[in-house]
């Protein structure tokens, strides 16, 4: 069974909002799973690892804290990659002007990529992320590469490079239209989705919806 | 020498448009989908066959509907259900309903057939694929449906007063879209130019459904009495539209997809605009104006509603369409831009439900200056949605009074101001609307009340230190949803409906009805503050008689030929 992206993209920001992220950090958490599946890529399975593993920590502890020449850390240590993503693209105009960022220690970096294409095209220029052993350039003509979703997927590295890159306008193909989503991955993300959820009252059935009206006229 | 004003006429101020009651008495147009799909399946000639009609003597079974265009063919498969009384119901807690359809994308083999008769009668419980477009369902109106069978079956008509009473045989309750339910994604199809205008596969599903459940209900008369039923006449018959039955899941969507509600407004705003800038009017756009204006009296009487908002609202508007003709009887609509000094007058002389009409019915004369805006009504919402975290705090904060400043004016410590709660139930999914005072449901609002969000975001702003919308975010992300819409509406200035959306007093069938009136829905008959029962395609031309009678003129009743 395929989902669609839209289904992926709702289901995502649910559990990214049902593991606590604001409102708006979620609708981006959403559109970065969809984004990552269009590239072929294992989003939603990333994105429920994280959500677990971070679930219960404080947004303080998560979020960019410190910035010491162009470096950000995280007060409990580790970097959120969706409140971090969402922070680069915020400063896009710092890449646009030519300047390198860089992150400590960092969650799930594949998770970075939606954001930093979204600043790539922001900036007008391409954008390279890297962390050991890994490069990957966003906002390029010719997308992410095949054959990198082992080395995309790890779920913590010590330092993350962004570099602003060539001028460019190009938007990011997106070659696919539709996943599998491995049940495991649907279960956990959908539990944290059931977290925004209010629990069914026979009060709320009858009024909140407004109807309760027979349709047999 | 007397000059002529000529002056180009600005369209509306947002202010002014996208509050809640005047939203809530907007009504079809020649910009409404269903509109826009007709005169489209009309120019391009397009084809239409019932490829299978296999549906027994109780009414169970299966048909299909295919429409055949220049590049691309669309098929309504529908599957007929003998549906026990105790279980029709049209809310989306529903689990079984007298028809389901799916909208194929191209001609569906035997096999994607008994496919979707797995899935497609159990809805939101089934699943479709890449190549369904759309997934709905209808329920009969059994008190006209009853007599249609049996007057059909007993050879003869049924009667008029009875079918324009209720207006339709079956009400469809959801219809989805866009990639729900496994169903193909939207950004799929957006590319075909068919596509490009919003709902057209919707609303294709719906024109499809309403040429099938015709034809149903003269096949249970045949079935009943092959010796004595007789078809529908086909003006009669052409007095069936649609029905829909709609609840609270669609107001959501108004808030959710700012960049397209601006699209839809923006439209009509610039197409009003354009109009009532015109220097002076010929006779026969004169006379056209006229005559719609009586067709819509003809409409304004023809519409029911047992709901004490909209039995006043129909007395208003009954009064404004008189008022309406007796000025049209004697003003000059022709000269120095006659329709800007109708519209003035119509500010002074009529409620909002008469002025909103009289917006629409402007538009009839002037296909040539409006139907080609059509074009603007979709939104890449792409383009708008990611923040501009360069942007100065102090912009931001110009920014919010500029769009919110109606919001900062409200007393939000007032109960009444936020006493209702958007939130999502945990059966069904099913969107809701609370009381934030007496019910445990505050932990679980969504994101639907930006005026709040705003005088909050507001509040914040006021003590910021950081410069740059991308340093107060970093602190504040909770304001991240808010700010995101606050710069979309800098750019697109009819993306906000500017109006409390959780005060104790709003009407979430102003939101619905906004919608539906974009639809093209016309005889919006509300059943609570947040349900609406509407018609639609209600003296359209059905698909095989598309070319001889037109696609385009239709959305208001034909006047006798002695009227005319």
């Amino acid at each position: 069974m395929t989902w669609s992206l839209n289904e992926i993209e709702a289901l995502s920001r649910k559990a990214a909002r049902g593991a606590g992220l604001s409102w708006g950090l979620a609708e981006e958490a959403g559109k970065a799973a969809r984004w990552l599946v269009a590239q072929g890529l294992p989003g939603p399975q990333v994105l429920a690892d994280l959500l677990t593993r971070n679930d219960g920590t404080t947004y303080e502890t998560l979020c960019p804290h410190d910035e010491d020449e162009g470096r950000w850390t995280a007060r409990g240590g580790t970097l959120c990659p969706l409140i971090s993503g969402a922070a680069l693209c915020d400063h896009a105009s710092r890449l646009a002007a030519g300047e390198a960022l860089h992150l400590g220690r960092t969650a799930s970096p594949m998770l970075l990529l939606p954001y930093l294409d979204a600043a790539a095209r922001i900036a007008g220029r391409s954008v390279t992320v890297s962390w050991e052993g890994v490069s990957v350039t966003c906002g390029a003509a010719d997308g992410i590469p095949d054959g990198m979703t082992d080395a995309l997927s790890t779920t913590m590295v010590d330092a993350v490079a962004i570099l602003p890159g060539e001028l460019c306008d190009t938007e990011t193909p997106s070659p696919t239209a539709r996943a599998d989503i491995p049940e495991a991955t649907a279960r956990q993300l959908d539990a944290f989705a059931q977290r925004t959820y209010a629990p069914e009252t026979e009060t709320s059935r009858l009024a909140g919806a407004g109807a309760g009206l027979t349709d047999n006229d | 020498m007397h000059q002529p004003d000529t002056q180009p006429v600005a369209p509306r101020h947002p202010d002014v448009v996208m509050r809640l009651d005047r939203l809530g008495s907007f009504h079809q147009s020649r910009l409404s989908f269903m509109r826009i799909l007709l005169r489209r399946l009309q120019s391009e000639g397009w084809r239409f066959e019932c490829a299978l009609f296999d549906i027994d003597a109780r009414g169970v079974g299966r048909a299909v509907y295919t429409a055949h265009g220049p590049e691309r063919s669309y098929s309504l498969v529908a599957f007929a259900n003998d549906l026990p009384p105790e279980k029709r119901s049209d809310r989306v807690i529903a689990t079984e309903w007298d028809a389901t359809f799916t909208l194929f994308d191209g001609v569906p083999e035997t096999a994607d057939l008994d496919r979707l008769q797995a899935n497609v009668p159990r809805q939101e419980a089934g699943r479709v694929s890449e190549k369904e477009l759309s997934l709905s369902r209808a329920n009969r109106s059994v008190r006209l449906w009853d007599h249609v069978v049996d007057s059909l079956a007993s050879g003869h008509q049924p009667d008029p007063a009875r079918v324009a009473e209720v207006g339709y045989l079956m009400r469809t309750t959801a219809v989805y879209g866009s990639g729900k339910f496994g169903a193909a994604d939207r950004e799929q199809i957006a590319h075909r130019p068919e596509c490009q205008a919003p709902f057209q596969i919707e609303m294709l599903s719906v024109y499809l459904t309403r040429a099938f459940v015709m034809d149903l209900v003269e096949h249970m008369a045949r079935m009943r009495a092959p010796e004595t039923a007789v078809p529908l006449d086909p003006d009669l018959r052409r007095r069936f539209g649609i029905g829909n039955s709609t609840g609270l899941g669609m107001a959501p969507f108004l808030v959710t997809h700012p960049a397209l509600l601006n699209n839809w407004i923006a439209t009509r705003e610039e197409a009003l605009a354009r109009i009532r800038s015109l220097p002076h009017a010929s006779a026969g756009e004169a006379q056209t104006l006229r005559r719609f204006a009586i067709r819509a009296q003809l409409h304004a009487a023809d519409w029911h509603s047992d709901h004490p908002v909209q039995i006043a609202k129909l007395e208003a508007l009954r009064a404004d369409m008189a008022s309406l003709l007796a000025h049209l009887a004697t003003a000059d609509l022709q000269a120095d831009q006659p329709w800007n000094r109708l519209w003035l007058w119509a500010e002074g002389a009529l409620t909002l439900e008469g002025q909103e009409l009289l917006a629409s019915l402007l538009l009839e004369p002037y296909p040539r200056l409006v139907d080609p805006l059509a074009c603007c009504m979709a939104a890449d919402e792409a383009a708008t949605w990611r923040i501009d975290g360069a942007m100065s705090t102090a912009r931001l904060r110009a920014l919010v009074q500029e769009i919110y400043g109606w919001a900062l004016a409200i007393d939000w410590t007032d109960p009444d101001a936020q006493a209702r709660v958007w939130y999502t139930s945990e059966a069904k999914l099913e969107p809701r609307l609370g009381e934030r005072f007496d019910e445990p449901i505050e932990p679980y609002e969504q994101p639907l009340c930006p005026g709040r969000d705003a005088a909050r975001l507001w509040s914040d702003l006021s003590e910021a230190t950081e410069d740059s919308v991308a340093g107060f975010l970093m602190r504040h992300p909770q304001h991240r949803h808010i700010v995101r819409r606050a710069q979309i509406a800098a750019r697109l200035p009819y993306a906000e409906i500017r109006d409390n959306t959780i005060d104790a007093t709003m009407m979430p069938i102003d939101m619905l009805r906004l919608k539906l009136s974009f639809f093209g829905a016309c005889h919006f008959d509300p059943r609570s503050d947040r349900w609406l029962r509407i018609n639609m395609y209600q003296h359209a031309p059905f698909p095989h008689e598309l070319g001889d009678r037109s696609g385009d003129d239709w959305a208001y009743p034909f006047l006798a030929v002695a009227a005319e």
